[in-house]
Parts: C-alpha cells; sequence; structure tokens
C-alpha cells in the first residue's frame, strides 16, 4: 500500500475528536488537586481492599500523605461529583490518611535520583512549599540545602496548625524522606540573621524562598498595645513548641478563619476556661469550614459571630476587657470588605487577653531593602508563570508569594518552583507547557448514571470534647477498614469513555478515541486492522456527549486506505469478499422479472404453507 | 389493466443465500396482495462501499437502478436493512420501503395468523443496528410477531438503542476474533435462548454467539416453532449459500416466469 494521505476535511473532521474528545479528562477531583493526586485511582484501590497499591499510587504524587490525610484542606472534596450533586463529598482526605496511617511502609519509599549534576541549590524555610521544592530539585540531582530558622521542620503544618490536628511525630517521619535521599537541612539557621541573603545567593546557583507568612497582624484599635494582646502566629508557635502559655482564664480571639478556630481550641487546652470567639461573619458566612466550628463549639468554645472589635478595655495598662459590637454587613455591594456596625448594639466581654487572628503577614526583612519586590503584606512579588524574581536566580514558593494559603498549594508552588529552577539552570524555556500546573478546570462533563443513590459521606470518629480539651492528643481517630472500604465505594469514578464502554474494538487498540486520532493526526499512520474493525454500528455516537460520529472517521480512513491500494482493501481477509462480490454480480445469481399478471390466487392457497 | 411493473421486490443478498424458500414464498404473497410486483435478485452494491470501494460501488449501484429503471418500478420493496438505507440514498426517484413496514399495511398470510400461541418459547427480538433510527421498522416487527402469536423479550439494549451482531462494516473477514467477541456480547445481554432476526446475517451472528435463532420470515413461512424444533444453524460452506442463492434466483423467475 502506498502512504495513505487524508484530505483536509477528513483531517478536520479527526481534529475536532482530538480537540474535543473528554476520554482524557481528569476527574473533577484530580483536576482540583493542586498536586494533580490521583484521586479516582487510590480510592478506588481502598474500595477493592487494595490498601497497599493505594499508598504507592498516592506517592506517586505526595510524599506526606499521613500529614495531609489529617490536615489539607481538601479543595477536591468541594469539586467532588458527590458533593455537586448530593452535598454529600467523598472524604477523599480522610481515605488517604487511613490509607497511609496502616499501608505505607518506609522500606517502600522512592530513594531514586538522577546523577549530581554539580549544581547547588538554596531553600529558604522547611515547610511545604521549600519542602516539595527541595525534594524534587534534589530528584533532578541538585544539591540543596534548606536554610530553616526554627529547630523544627513543617513551616506553619508545625507551628500553627495544633498538635491536636497533627501530631509532630508524623511531620518528622513523613520528612525523613529529604534526609535520606541526601537534602541538607541548617536548622536554627536564620536567614538574615545568622546568615545574609547575599551571602546564600552568592554561594549557590539559585534559590527558592519559603518562608511563609509568619508575622502576626494586630489591628490597631484603641487599646491594642496593652499588656495581654497577642497574635495567633507568636501564640500558636509557642504553644506548639512548648504545649504551654502563660494565658489567663477568660480570653477573647478575634477572626473567623481557621486560624481563629485553631487559636481558640489551642487556649483551652492551655488553661483558658472561657473562650470567646469573635468574628465579624454570621455562622455560615464564616471563612472556617463548618466541622471545624462544631468542634471548637463542641469543646466550650462561645462564639459572637457577627459582631466586631470596639476597643480593647484596660486596667493597669493591662488588658481587662473587650468590648464588641454588632456588625451589619462584611461586603459592601462592589464585594470590597467594608464592614458595617450597628452602634447601638455593644457588648463587653470581661477578658484576660485578645489574641488577634485576622491573617499572617510576610516578614521579609532578611532580604536587603529593594532587592527584591513586595506586595501587599510584604509578600513578594514574582512571575505568575515561572515564580522567578527579577533577581533572575531568585525563586518564590508558597505563602511567601501569596499565591497560596493551605499546605497543598504551597507544596504545588514548590513544585512550580523546582521546575522553573531546573529550566533555568539548564537554560530551557521558562514558559512553555505550564497550563496544568496547579489547580485547572477540567473538561469533563459527566451525567449522573441512572442508578446512582445518594449515599451519605461516613464521618470519623473523634475522642470526645471533655476528654480531649485535658491534652493535645490526637482528636480524630480516622477511619476503621470497614469504614473505609464503604466511604471508598461511593466514588463515581467519574471519567467519559462511555464510548469505550460500548465497543469492543475500540478497547483493543486505544484508551480513548482521543488517543487514537491524536496519534493518527501526528504520524499520519495507522494500522489498516483498526478502521476494518470497526461495524459501522454507531453504538458509540449514541452514548457520546460529543456525538462524535467515529464510524465516518473509520470510513474516511477506508476510503483513502482503497485509494492507496490500487482500488483494493488492504485486508487480506477481504478478498473474499472481492469473489462473493464478482460472484454476485454475475448473471448466474442475478435476475431481474417485471411482474407477472393474471397470477393465479388459488395457486397460492392450494400450495399453502411449507 | 395496464401490465406495468408498478414496483419490485429485492430480497438482498444474506436472505436469498439464507432460504429461498421464503423469497419465494414472499414473493408468492406480494404477488396476490399487490399485483404489479416484480422482483429484482442483485446486490446494491453495500458491501464495496463498506470497505471504502466509492467508485466501484457507484459504477455497481448503477447496474442495479438500470435494472430497476428497465422495469418502471416506482417503488423498491426491501427485506434488508443495508439495502433500505443504500437505496433510500441512491434512488431518489423511486420509493423505498422496508417489508417490515408493509406487511401491517397489507396483513400477513391468514394461515400464519397465531401460528405461534401455543408455542413455549420466548423470542429475544434482534433490530438490525443500520435502520436503528427507524421506528416504524421496530414496530412492524413488533406486530408481526404479536400477530403470529410468539411471546417475545427486549434485550436491554433494544430499537434505537440495538447492538451491533457483530457482522457490520465487513469485519467478519477482517479480524474474526474480535467479530465473534461482539456477537457474543450481544447475545450474551439476552435472557432467552431464542432469537429473532430480521437480517439473515445478523441471524448468522445470533447462532455464532450461541442462540437459536430464526429470521423472521421463518416464523411467518414456517413453525410452528417451539422447544422441540430444529433450529436452522450456520451454512458449513460458502458453496451452500451460493447453491441457496441460486435456488432463489431459480424461485423467482418461476414464481414470475
Ligand atoms: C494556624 C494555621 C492553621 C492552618 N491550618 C491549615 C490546614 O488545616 N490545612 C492546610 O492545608 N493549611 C493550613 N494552614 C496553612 C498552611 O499551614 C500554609 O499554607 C503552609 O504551611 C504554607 O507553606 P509554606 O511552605 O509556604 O510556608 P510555611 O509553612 O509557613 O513555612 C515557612 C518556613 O520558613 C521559615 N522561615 C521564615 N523566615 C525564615 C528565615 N528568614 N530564615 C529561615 N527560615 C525562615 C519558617 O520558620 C517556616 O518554617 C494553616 C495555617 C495556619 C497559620
Ligand atoms: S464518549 Fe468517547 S469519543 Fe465521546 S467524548 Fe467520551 S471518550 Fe470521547
Ligand atoms: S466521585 Fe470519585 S472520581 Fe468523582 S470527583 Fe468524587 S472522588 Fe473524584
Amino acid at each position: 500500500m502506498d502512504k495513505v494521505t487524508y484530505p483536509k476535511k477528513a483531517l478536520d473532521k479527526m481534529q475536532e475528536i482530538v480537540n474535543d474528545c473528554m476520554g482524557d479528562a481528569p476527574p473533577y477531583c484530580e483536576a482540583t488537586c493542586p498536586m494533580h493526586t490521583d484521586v479516582k485511582g487510590y480510592v478506588n484501590l481502598i474500595a477493592d481492599g487494595k490498601h497497599k497499591e493505594a499508598v504507592n499510587v498516592i506517592r506517586e504524587k505526595l510524599f506526606i500523605p499521613r500529614v495531609l490525610g489529617r490536615i489539607c484542606a481538601h479543595p477536591c472534596e468541594e469539586q467532588c461529583k458527590r458533593e455537586k450533586e448530593f452535598r454529600q463529598p467523598m472524604s477523599i482526605a480522610a481515605l488517604k490518611r487511613f490509607a497511609a496511617d496502616h499501608y505505607d511502609d518506609e522500606k517502600d519509599w522512592d530513594l531514586k535520583i538522577e546523577p549530581e549534576n554539580g549544581k547547588t541549590v538554596a531553600v529558604i524555610g522547611a515547610g511545604p512549599a521549600g519542602a516539595q521544592a527541595a525534594l524534587d530539585l534534589r530528584r533532578k540531582g541538585y544539591k540543596v540545602t534548606i536554610y530553616e530558622r526554627l529547630p523544627v521542620v513543617g513551616g506553619m503544618m508545625r507551628v500553627g496548625i495544633p498538635e491536636y490536628r497533627l501530631p509532630r511525630h508524623i511531620i518528622d517521619h513523613e520528612y525523613s524522606l529529604l534526609n535520606k535521599i541526601g537534602v541538607e537541612f541548617k536548622m536554627g539557621v536564620e536567614v538574615g540573621k545568622d546568615i545574609s541573603f547575599d551571602e546564600i545567593k552568592d554561594k549557590h546557583d539559585a534559590v527558592v524562598i519559603a518562608v511563609g507568612a509568619h508575622k502576626g497582624v494586630v489591628i490597631p484599635i484603641p487599646g491594642h498595645d496593652l499588656d495581654g494582646v497577642l497574635d495567633a502566629v507568636n501564640f500558636l508557635r509557642e504553644v506548639s513548641l512548648t504545649r504551654k502559655y502563660d494565658i489567663g482564664k477568660k480570653i477573647a480571639v478575634i477572626g473567623g478563619g481557621n486560624v481563629a478556630i485553631d487559636v481558640a481550641r489551642s487556649a483551652r487546652r492551655v488553661g483558658a476556661e472561657e473562650v470567646h470567639l469573635v468574628c465579624l461573619e454570621s455562622k455560615p458566612e464564616m471563612p472556617a469550614h463548618d466541622w471545624e466550628i462544631e468542634e471548637a463549639e463542641e469543646e466550650g468554645v462561645i462564639l459572637h459571630d457577627g459582631f466586631g472589635p470596639e476597643q480593647i478595655i484596660g486596667k493597669d495598662g493591662k488588658v481587662a476587657g473587650f468590648q464588641i459590637k454588632k456588625c451589619t454587613s462584611v461586603f459592601d455591594k462592589d464585594g470590597k470588605f467594608n464592614p458595617q456596625y450597628d452602634e447601638n448594639i455593644k457588648e463587653t466581654l470581661e477578658v484576660d487577653n485578645v489574641i488577634f487572628a485576622v491573617g499572617q503577614a510576610v516578614d521579609n526583612s532578611f532580604v536587603p531593602e529593594g532587592k527584591l519586590e513586595t506586595v501587599r503584606g510584604g509578600r513578594f512579588k514574582a512571575d505568575p508563570t515561572t515564580l522567578q524574581t527579577k533577581i533572575e536566580k531568585v525563586f518564590i514558593a508558597g505563602d511567601a508569594s501569596g499565591r497560596s494559603v493551605i499546605a497543598i498549594e504551597a507544596m504545588a508552588e514548590g513544585r512550580k518552583a523546582a521546575i522553573s529552577v531546573d529550566r533555568y539552570l539548564k537554560g530551557q524555556d521558562m514558559f512553555a507547557d505550564r497550563q496544568y500546573e496547579g489547580t485547572y478546570e477540567t473538561w469533563l462533563e459527566t451525567e449522573l448514571k441512572e442508578d446512582v443513590v445518594d449515599l451519605p459521606r461516613i464521618e470519623t470518629s473523634k475522642v470526645k470534647p471533655e476528654e480531649r480539651i485535658k491534652n493535645f492528643d490526637e482528636v480524630d481517630l480516622g477511619f476503621t477498614e470497614e469504614q473505609a472500604v464503604k466511604e471508598a465505594s461511593r466514588c463515581l469514578a467519574c471519567e467519559c469513555k462511555l464510548c469505550m464502554k460500548e465497543c469492543e474494538m475500540l478497547n483493543d487498540y486505544c484508551e480513548c478515541p482521543k488517543e487514537l486520532f491524536e496519534s493518527i493526526l501526528k504520524t499520519g499512520e495507522i494500522d489498516p486492522i483498526i478502521p476494518y474493525s470497526c461495524n459501522m454500528c454507531s453504538q458509540c455516537t449514541l452514548v457520546c456527549p460529543k456525538e462524535f460520529e467515529m464510524k465516518d472517521r473509520f470510513m474516511d480512513i477506508r476510503k483513502q486506505m482503497i485509494k492507496a491500494n490500487g482500488g483494493k482493501s488492504p485486508i487480506k481477509g477481504h478478498k473474499a469478499i472481492e469473489m462473493h462480490q464478482a460472484l454476485g454480480f454475475s448473471k448466474l445469481f442475478n435476475t431481474a422479472k417485471p411482474a407477472k399478471y393474471g397470477y393465479n390466487e388459488a395457486d397460492v392457497k392450494e400450495k399453502g404453507r411449507s | 389493466m395496464s401490465k406495468k411493473t408498478k414496483r419490485v421486490f429485492v430480497p438482498g443478498c444474506s436472505l436469498p443465500s439464507y432460504n429461498p424458500e421464503a423469497v419465494k414464498k414472499t414473493l408468492e404473497y406480494l404477488q396476490k396482495k399487490l399485483p404489479g410486483t416484480g422482483a429484482i435478485l442483485k446486490c446494491c452494491g453495500k458491501p464495496t462501499k463498506a470497505l471504502g470501494q466509492l467508485d466501484k460501488f457507484h459504477e455497481r449501484y448503477d447496474q442495479f437502478q438500470a435494472e430497476v429503471d428497465k422495469l418502471g418500478a416506482d417503488e423498491i420493496i426491501v427485506a434488508c436493512q443495508s439495502c433500505f438505507l443504500t437505496m433510500t440514498e441512491n434512488s431518489p426517484n423511486q420509493k423505498v420501503i422496508s417489508l417490515w413496514e408493509l406487511l401491517p399495511k397489507i396483513g400477513l398470510p391468514e394461515e400464519s395468523v397465531g401460528i405461534g400461541k401455543n408455542s413455549d418459547i420466548v423470542f429475544a427480538i434482534h433490530d438490525s443496528c443500520p435502520t436503528r433510527n427507524r421506528a416504524t421498522i421496530h414496530e412492524g416487527i413488533r406486530w408481526i410477531i404479536n400477530e403470529l402469536g410468539y411471546k417475545y423479550e427486549e434485550p436491554p439494549h433494544t430499537r434505537e438503542t440495538t447492538r451491533c451482531c457483530g457482522f457490520g462494516g465487513m469485519v467478519v473477514p477482517a479480524n474474526p476474533d474480535l467479530a465473534l467477541r461482539v456477537m457474543k456480547r450481544r447475545t450474551s445481554e439476552m435472557e432467552s435462548d431464542y432469537v429473532v432476526a430480521y437480517c439473515a446475517a445478523c441471524r448468522e451472528s445470533m447462532v455464532k454467539g450461541g442462540k437459536k435463532a430464526v429470521h423472521i420470515l421463518d416464523l411467518i413461512f414456517g413453525g410452528p416453532w417451539n422447544s422441540k424444533s430444529e433450529f436452522p444453524g450456520v451454512p458449513g460452506s460458502p458453496i451452500k449459500a451460493w447453491a441457496n442463492r441460486y435456488k432463489s434466483k431459480k424461485n423467482i423467475n418461476k414464481v414470475l416466469g
């Protein structure tokens, strides 16, 4: 057969399939996960009882599965099909925790790295962003040194997120992978104090700044400078490192996010007996998750939702009370933060401390003034695609750039920075093919199958509130195996590939039509047996949400193959059809007869049935 | 009375190769009910089209059309679903009508009505996939089975969602293993061990897929069929099929001779 070429129209039609076929579209969860963990993959392995295999799938993307199984803010669950349809999302994070807690084995960790390439990279900060960047770069053969101010690793996961949500030995255990593959740690070294930024910059081929946002913010209301006014960052760091804080019996926390909740619940554990949580938003509008608020209330935290700060009342230079006033709206009609108050409704809480949990800023003072651009909250400015700064060899990752606010996003930013550093040091294009880094919207569109029922989400069990406030032991007990399998079985395994469920032959030759036609367009070639294995039955088209006519595409190909093969089918077996056709058109087997009139009806009757 | 040929019955290729008696009986019955019916036994060329041999197809179809025009028929009655589509598309001056749409209009032979009433078997219906969008054909088939008195079953994929029998697209000679898998997949979704099809190729696929299968004309002009009946198998060799076709030709010539 000669080389087959296709007319433009045929090619365009194939291109349509390549453009719009959803066969390779990731499920909602996976596209949403900033690290693109194969959620569907591991959840369904758990459903099948293949827990060890599930861990392997998780570890392809995440090096701290037990940490994330506990504290990941799981944006995936918000986009889960079961959330969209029934408000009962899969417990994706808790399933990850189950698999990793019980089936992750240090011995199986992937310690492979590419050959040493002789280049060195400094990473400032051992939070999730810095750690991920260090890991990815080390795997590519760079010599990586992490400079960390604290004596412990984990960043805000260690000194922000409280211990009762994330036991510290888990962080240390999972971070030990970095030591195993040869990342060097310089602990207790503060850049800007113990070593200058310039020295680090000059000593290394590239620098990743991943210092997070560790500066507490205090709103300058009257009384904010009294003794006993604290900020969340410093309070939580101290509690994290010592499990203690010299705090009064009655305290107030201001803020409606998860940091405020962590502060309030931590305060209960270091001796505060009466904890007031004051926030502008009404309860349903609070940024904190519902379950967080619920757990705080269970622990006795008193919620004053819809209130803002008026003043902190002092006595002898010390906090004695906190006056709050009714907040009527938080945002104006343009959606701008612009709280309005009812000055007639005010309350005074008798407290010894007021803790501000109203945001964190970046402490950028370690970089000499003017060397790097900064924006609101002290955040470093970086190119959004490459994370590169105006100093070419310096990159920003994680909360320090303001592009992440949760751990998994920080990790994705760390990975992005690592890709950029690698390309930069290899002199490669910094911008090519980067649209699928971090969260994106999938092009998948699925309809619920008729037999799907609304099964409720299974919750993990927790330690009783009166027990748990006594110490920093972990509150969430995770899933039992039975619960995990049952929960995992709810997954809808979202994918298109409806045609693949209908067609036998497509399954023999491809993962989905997109893959097949992409390869034809790319190589110009296809094994003739493929187009000649289509039954031309249209079953694929019948179920395809895009109504692609695969049979017509295969027919287009057949036609061109016939042309390229001197008018004959390239398939051996079709010789028989040629024979058949020759006979089928020979006089011997054909006849054409006009109607016959005067036909004897009785004749028919007489012969009757055979 | 004018001696014009108003319409032609075109049995197609697979039916004449399967059951020459059915061809004969059908033609006789049409003659009786619709005087002015002639017949053409000739391939419409669809197999060449299916292979992608467009030039050859047009050449062949022209030959077929020439026969129709020579007889001067305005209507083509087809018993094959591929013929139905091919001729509808390529013979704009003739009205193409499926035998399965026609029979409900002219009725069944008296002696067939109710013949299956006492049968102890249920037939799963296999609809042909080329005419999945021609609801009147599906209706006609069910009307016929009801008239005959047989019980039937609709498989999960039926009428417009029917599944391919495995024969389509000339896959059998190209990729026989695959074709067999498709056949088995189709039959595996049917509960009954008995299938009625209205295409001889489909019927053969159902047998290869492990069922006992008849063509709907076997039900009209044969039977009654029950669990004790001997069901037609698959032709042992192509020679048998050609012999049948030759017989069909003779039969047509006899009926209209
Ligand atoms: C109270 C609280 C609760 C949170 N809860 C959750 C949660 O439940 N789920 C979730 O996903 N996210 C949560 N987050 C957010 C999450 O912890 C952060 O988004 C994430 O840790 C940011 O990672 P990072 O690597 O960018 O920075 P960080 O984790 O902040 O790490 C930065 C590191 O840099 C070090 N560093 C700073 N300056 C220097 C310097 N000059 N020299 C050397 N080292 C330096 C710091 O000590 C720190 O270890 C929470 C945050 C807080 C504050
Ligand atoms: S049904 Fe098949 S061809 Fe259609 S979009 Fe889905 S995977 Fe692609
Ligand atoms: S149902 Fe399963 S596959 Fe679909 S979005 Fe949810 S977790 Fe992902």
